[in-house]
């Protein structure tokens, strides 16, 4: 018995544990600095790019969003892409309109005008919009780029014009594309449309499509 | 049943279904806020950091959260063997290293051999190892250890795991960062979230043809967090931090041992292989010598590597199983008979 007393007195001697030792004092400080200097990145300034519908506040998105993809994942037309680190380390990984093969119809076919992306957001950084979402959410707006657009070589283009669901976009007396800014909701129907890239010997030196959608100014 | 295969295969089957979920916009999305349409579990270190930076209560990440701390309770650190993907982008590290410990192997397979199962062959190896280490002469520094007691020790207490560790201070820093600069600043480094932006990005190249240097920044980042710093999981995951302080609650599926089968207390053998076993660095023959039971990750490692098959994961703890924990063996090996 004195045995198994000796050894029950031993036992809350060896099992303490030191609380901190200096290794883990000096690796998790270093953990510590560099969290800091991941979120100085907030410092370094993002270029904007265009967000999905309820996402337009950029610095609630921002602040919200844990880049988990999940809208990027819904987009029924697959035009929700993360945000290039291009743009800014800040964005990266956070949600933005990519207009190359489709457009944003706010869900209007697939979800009955509720955008999926902002009702399937965990965390509030696409706010739903009121509906129906494609009158009361401005995504962006359309730009023409004179230089290289066709219609402006007088060839006679006329995509973007014939692609605009809002009829956003009208044609100036040499039937050139002349976007009218009250009306457009930045959707991207024109970007998905516009051709002038395939025609690269035609447009030279052009490193996007003719017309494309840039965020909201931010007044 | 040995699973050590599917410790691999689950992850792996995980991220798969991820990624073909992804590729047919079912909205299940990643581990960071996983779920069906718009029902969502959210990771619930991200739903603590977007609720901190952007000062709001939202209800999702509170169900969330409440359910993560319930399911903590219930299974400890076991998301961190059978869900988390960073585990299995670590193995990669197993790729460019040559084998380790290529003598024991081969002195398990003369044993195996011999006829001895794998099991048994591998305790033989272990035994040889601690009558190895008892007949090398002591260092200084050991002797000075020995001769100074436990204050002057240093280096040898050092290498015992402490309460508080590394870990604690990055998830006080990732939540302390989100207050400072409001936004939640862990989740843009979090390979969690890396691993399953890197197979987005190469899916989204390949099947929208969207070209970006995030595709290079997302596994780089993820190479040095999961592979250049050694031991992300036991140094900095703030995620297992925060698991290993809930689980600190947790009491079900906890390794017991049943001590007349057990080699050591049945026969007085040296064999240690359940120590030697676990991944993270609990001893559970002596637990008072290892890491702490909030941190076991429900492996199964050494329920596995038991050459008696003396360990149980039992749903609750039994009497004789708890009084194991204790560390008085003498006592508890008459309970047990």
């Amino acid at each position: 018995m004195t045995d198994t007393e000796e050894r029950t007195g031993a036992a809350p001697e060896a099992r303490r544990r030191p609380t901190l030792t200096r290794r883990g004092l000096c690796l998790g400080l270093g953990g510590m600095a560099a969290l800091a200097a991941v979120g100085s990145v907030k410092y370094l300034g993002d270029t904007p790019v265009v967000r999905p519908p309820g996402g337009q506040d950029t610095e609630a998105l921002l602040s919200a969003c844990i880049r988990c993809q999940k809208c990027t994942e819904i987009c029924p037309r697959d035009v929700i892409v993360p945000s290039h680190i291009e743009n800014g380390i800040l964005g990266t990984r956070t949600p933005a309109l990519n207009f190359a093969e489709n457009y944003c119809n706010f869900c209007a076919e697939e979800n009955g005008g509720v955008p999926l992306c902002a009702a399937v957001c965990p965390t509030g950084a696409l706010a739903a919009p009121p509906t129906p979402a494609e009158e009361t959410v401005v995504l962006g707006l359309a730009e023409v780029n004179t230089d290289w657009c066709l219609a402006y070589k007088l060839i006679g283009c006329r995509f973007c014009y014939d692609a605009c669901p809002y009829e956003a976009i009208e044609l100036d007396e040499y039937n050139r594309p002349v976007v009218i800014e009250d009306t457009c909701n930045g959707c991207g129907a024109c970007e998905a449309a516009c051709v002038s890239l395939e025609n690269g010997s035609i447009t030279e030196g052009a490193t996007a499509r003719a017309i494309v959608v840039v965020p909201p100014s931010e007044n | 049943m040995n699973t050590r295969k599917l410790r691999v295969i689950i992850p792996v089957a995980l991220m798969v279904a991820i990624g073909v979920g992804f590729a047919f916009n079912s909205g299940i999305g990643t581990l960071s806020a996983i779920g069906w349409k718009d029902i969502s579990l959210l990771c619930p270190l991200g739903a603590l950091g977007t609720m901190i930076a952007s000062k709001t209560l939202i209800p999702q990440a509170v169900v969330s959260l409440v359910l993560a701390v319930a399911a903590i309770l219930l299974l400890g650190r076991a998301f961190c063997t059978w869900a988390c993907p960073v585990p299995i982008v670590g193995k990669l590290r197993d790729v460019f290293k040559k084998p380790a410990r290529a003598e024991d192997a081969g002195a398990t397979a003369d044993l195996e051999a011999d006829g001895a199962s794998p099991a048994k062959a591998r305790a033989i190896v272990a035994e040889e190892h601690a009558v190895a280490r008892a007949q090398t002469p002591l260092t200084p520094a050991e002797k000075k250890a020995l001769k100074g007691g436990c204050a002057s020790c240093g280096s040898l207490c050092a290498s015992q795991p402490a309460t508080f560790d590394s870990r604690h201070f990055v998830l006080g820093g990732a939540l302390l960062s989100a207050a400072i600069f409001g936004f939640p600043v862990f989740c843009l480094i979090c390979p969690i979230g890396l691993t399953f932006a890197t197979i987005m990005l190469v899916m989204l190249l390949f099947g929208g043809g969207d070209v970006t240097w995030s595709l290079v920044a997302a596994p780089a980042l993820l190479v040095v967090e999961v592979l250049l710093l050694r031991k992300w999981c036991a140094n900095f995951c703030p995620l297992s931090a925060l698991m290993s302080l809930v689980a600190k609650g947790n009491r079900t599926f906890k390794p017991a041992i049943a001590n007349e089968v057990c080699l050591e207390t049945a026969k007085g053998a040296t064999c240690d292989l359940c120590g030697a076993a676990c991944e993270v660095g609990i001893d559970v023959r002596h637990p008072e010598r290892g890491a702490a039971w909030s941190e076991c990750t429900k492996c199964r490692a050494c329920v596995e590597v038991c050459p008696t098959q003396a360990i149980t994961m039992p749903l609750l703890p039994k009497r004789s199983a708890s009084a194991s924990t204790l560390g008085s063996f003498d006592e508890e090996a008459e309970t047990a008979r």
